[in-house]
């Protein structure tokens, strides 16, 4: 008994940080109407950064996140104007495949500079903390406490500025928000670059879990789409729910299951979303039926 | 987006110069036709010959992709499916069950075909990225159940065909029997393309993908098209996949049901130019040999590069040249068409 | 004359909101029905629900002898309802003709003559300057004539039009006006949705007035036009139409 305990609670302190990555692409999906392929590939690219900045000034990847979140919120606004936004008045496989080649461009980029091989940073907290009878790494302790945190914080920002009203408010109907004068274009951007910074800190505070190379990002990616059509496209709270499921799913399923198998799960669990309930847990509904950009 | 466009020709030409959609033959098409059959007539040296038989297979696997993914809509990143689905099943069957490939392959399609219409209808409602990660995650349930299933496919350590050369086994001695079959696959999927996009099912697979409620309202059943579509373009790549297998020699679920190989399929037609015939064609004759010679010179030194001169490639054509290499020839030629 | 086209005390809801409500009328074969209504009446929504883009909360639709009211959209297109899209939804990668070749191929099975008969469609309704333009070179008016020329091509029985006037010239009003007029004698039944009153006063035979979703009129022109219900319903006040 205790070892389902341990794992459904290491399960959903895994699962929140997999959601705080995954609220950009939820964000960024429900906003612009598209899916960034290239996702992963910020993740990967805010690890390699959190990972420089730890061995090369001997900092640590909580701190590196000072530097870390705005340079990712600038990478994403670069990529925003240079590879989103020409696409978005084009048919939505343009962007699609846009974004499908940064994600291989930036994957390549990778491998050529940093090789194929793994990088870690050293254990920061070289200790357990105890939750009742279970063991948890601090690391991860405090990584979902970023998340909370972090998730609190939006959704307070999203309730009560002008910002956030304007970003809710696109999610729902894009056109209707520019009749009412809602700077679209500006909401796309910042949405899209703020995602981006999102990333960054996630690959901050998992970087003392995982280890990262150039094809890092494909692993998370396919989590975090699944979490996003899990909690539905645009829904901050539905991505945290998400990802505590698919943290749990995961950890149940490694440890009782093959681990090859594991895998499949989420895939199976996101088909069997698409499927039944497109719109996901907490979505809108019709978004994944009436599409997008169609 | 449109290419091909058939506009009015106040002077009657012979043949058009670039491929038009409803023309059966073009200038480019019959002249691509003889280089390709005199190459592979003729005799290429033993180097380039690796470069063509991939080029003819990538071909006629882009022009399979574009079914679904051009004429459909249906954009998918699942194919690689199909093609191990045709793959491992006309290899199990020669390997296992003796089954000579020539009859192998067309299981191998008609298994593919079924796989192709599963994903349709579970897919059937669904648009845009939802579709896409859809037709991913399909794909990469099949990959671990091939990795796993080893009884069936040999899991990780992957299937081997006897390299022993026999006509019947579909095995040869000699590369350029290879190049031949590949360009009959190319040429045979290309007459299936061609063939659809002047017949009536074609027009309705496009007014499926142009308008689906219009096409509905005009009495065309949604639903079975899109099936029928991607079955099809399933098929097709499966068949593509056998032939791989008699090619290689070796089947590994890792790399025959890889994300990466389906997104491949998608790219040539893609910067080729989706929705048209010669399109994906075109595709693979650009990038198939630039990414194998770069490959083989540039080898291990710069892995990655080929990659990243592609991908950047990619972006460029999706953001400025939507129609790819086919639609901007199509404009070219249209301007000089005119008057 | 038998009726072509029953509505039987038809109700569809969206959320918590009755688009249509117990609306009850019938078509007889041969007839051009006017259908007008303030906008937000629930006019589309009733054509959608005809056509099988949507399946009535409540009620039966019953079009030659068939009881179509679950039946999606392209099997009650291929029984004979054509409609047209208020805001046109043509096939954008194909040119004219081909977007008309789409119905024809409801009549024609072979493409050479379903093309023939797409360019005789085109034809009867003016354009056949356009034949083998790509579709997304034509101006709204232009789409609008094309949806009209993509509904006859089907040889309907029964056709819906949705505001085909829109955007058009007063030349062209009165030609169009005409034509669909003399559909009825080509054995076509309309139902027309316009806002072009003058075109529906000059060739229906009958009018209905939607408004809120509730049927509030139902009968000859004239009579409707004098209807203070419905004057009160476009205008609010007391006026002619007629």
């Amino acid at each position: 008994m205790s070892t389902l305990g341990q794992l459904v609670l290491s399960g959903i302190f895994i699962g929140g940080i997999y959601a705080l990555m995954s609220i950009g692409l939820t964000l960024i999906f429900g906003v612009l109407r598209i899916v960034n392929f290239a996702h992963g590939e910020f993740l990967m690219l805010g690890m390699y950064g959190a990972w420089a900045i730890t061995q090369l000034l001997g900092l640590n990847p909580y701190i590196a996140a000072i530097a870390i979140v705005p340079a990712m919120f600038l990478f994403g606004a670069i990529v925003h104007q240079l590879i989103v936004r020409p696409g978005l008045d084009k048919p939505h496989l343009v962007v699609v495949f846009a974004t499908m080649g940064l994600s291989i461009f930036m994957q390549n980029v990778a491998l050529m500079i940093m090789t194929a091989d793994l990088w870690d940073v050293p254990p920061i907290f070289n200790q357990s903390v105890a939750i009742g009878p279970f063991y948890f790494k601090a690391e991860l302790l405090l990584g979902f406490a970023v998340t909370m945190v972090c998730t609190l914080l939006l959704q307070w920002l999203i309730r009560t500025t002008y910002l956030g009203k304007a970003i809710r408010a696109t999610v729902q109907d894009g056109e209707a928000a520019m009749l009412m004068g809602i700077p679209v274009p500006r909401i796309f951007l910042i949405t899209f670059a703020g995602g981006s910074a999102l990333v960054g800190l996630a690959a901050c505070i998992m970087m003392p879990l995982f280890s990262v190379f150039p094809t890092v990002g494909l692993n998370f990616v396919l989590i975090a789409f699944v979490i996003v059509v899990l909690g539905g496209m645009g829904s901050i709270e539905g991505a945290l729910l998400g990802g505590i499921c698919i943290g749990v799913v995961q950890s149940l399923s490694s440890y009782y299951v093959a681990p090859a198998y594991g895998q499949m799960f989420y895939f199976i669990l996101f088909l069997l979303v698409m499927i039944f309930r497109p719109n996901g847990l907490l979505g809108q509904k019709g978004a994944a039926t009436i599409g997008i950009n169609d | 987006m449109s290419v091909g466009v058939t506009h009015q020709s106040s002077g009657r030409r012979a043949l058009p110069f670039f491929p038009r959609r409803g023309t059966p033959v073009s200038v480019i098409e019959i002249l691509l036709l003889v280089v390709c059959v005199a190459l592979t007539v003729v005799g290429l040296p033993q180097s380039l010959q690796d470069v063509a038989v991939l080029t003819f297979l990538w071909a006629g696997l882009a022009l399979a992709w574009n079914i679904a993914g051009g004429y459909a809509g249906l954009i998918s990143f699942g194919h690689a499916a199909f093609f191990g689905v045709g793959a491992y099943t006309s290899t199990i069957l020669f390997v296992q069950a003796g089954v000579t490939p020539w009859i192998g392959i067309w299981c191998g399609a008609v298994v593919a075909g079924v796989f192709g219409a599963l994903l349709a209808l579970i897919c059937a409602r669904l648009r845009g990225p939802f579709l896409i990660l859809s037709t991913l995650a399909a794909a990469e349930v099949v990959r671990i159940g091939a990795l796993n299933w080893a009884s069936l496919t040999g899991g990780p350590e992957g299937l081997s065909i006897p390299p022993v050369a026999a006509f019947t086994s579909m095995v040869f001695a000699s590369k350029a029997a290879y190049v031949v079959m590949m360009l009959l696959f190319l040429l045979g999927v290309y007459a299936v393309t061609k063939f659809l996009e002047g017949s009536r099912y074609g027009y309705y697979l496009f007014s499926v993908r142009d308008d689906a409620d219009a096409a509905s309202a005009a009495g065309v059943n949604p639903l079975v098209v899109r099936t029928v579509a991607m079955a099809l373009s399933a098929g097709l790549t499966g068949i593509g996949g056998s032939l791989f297998a008699q090619y290689f020699l070796y089947l590994d679920p890792t790399f025959v049901i890889s994300p990466e190989l389906s997104f491949q399929f998608a790219l040539l037609a893609a910067v080729g130019g989706l929705g048209t015939a010669i399109g994906p064609v075109l595709g693979s004759f650009l990038i198939t040999p630039m990414s194998e010679l770069l490959r083989s010179y540039l080898g291990s030194q710069a892995a990655g590069l080929h990659l990243v001169i592609y991908s950047a490639l990619l972006i460029v054509v999706m953001l400025y040249f939507p129609g790819g290499i086919a639609g901007a020839l199509a404009r070219l030629a249209s301007r000089r068409d005119k008057p | 004359m038998t009726a072509i086209l029953t509505v039987d005390n038809v109700s569809h809801r969206f959320g918590s909101l009755w688009a249509v409500r117990d609306v009850s009328f019938s078509v007889e074969r041969g007839e051009l029905l006017g259908l007008i209504g303030p906008n937000g009446a629930g006019k589309s929504t009733l054509y959608n629900l005809i056509a099988g883009a949507l399946i009535p909360t409540k009620g039966e639709i019953v079009f030659d002898g068939l009881k179509v009211s679950h039946w999606k959209s392209y099997r009650i297109a291929r029984v004979g309802i054509a409609r047209t899209f208020q805001i046109p939804k043509p096939y954008r990668q194909l040119t004219v003709v081909e977007n008309v070749m789409l119905t024809a191929f409801q009549q024609e099975s072979s493409v050479s003559r379903a093309r023939a008969l797409a360019i005789e469609t085109l034809a009867d309704v003016g354009l056949s300057d356009y034949i083998d333009v790509p579709v997304n070179a034509l101006t709204v008016g232009l789409l609008k004539r094309l949806e009209v020329a993509r509904a006859l091509a089907m040889r309907p029985k029964l056709v819906l039009f949705d505001e085909i006037m829109a955007g058009l010239t007063p030349t062209e009003v009165s030609t169009m006006t005409k034509f669909v007029g003399g559909l009825p004698a080509r054995g076509i039944t309309v139902i027309w949705v316009e806002h072009v009153l003058y075109a529906i006063m000059k060739t229906a035979s009958r009018i209905m007035v939607l408004n809120r979703g509730e049927l509030i009129a139902n009968g000859e022109p004239a009579k409707v036009a004098r209807d203070p219900a419905v004057v009160k319903a476009y205008l609010g006040e007391e006026m002619n139409l007629a």
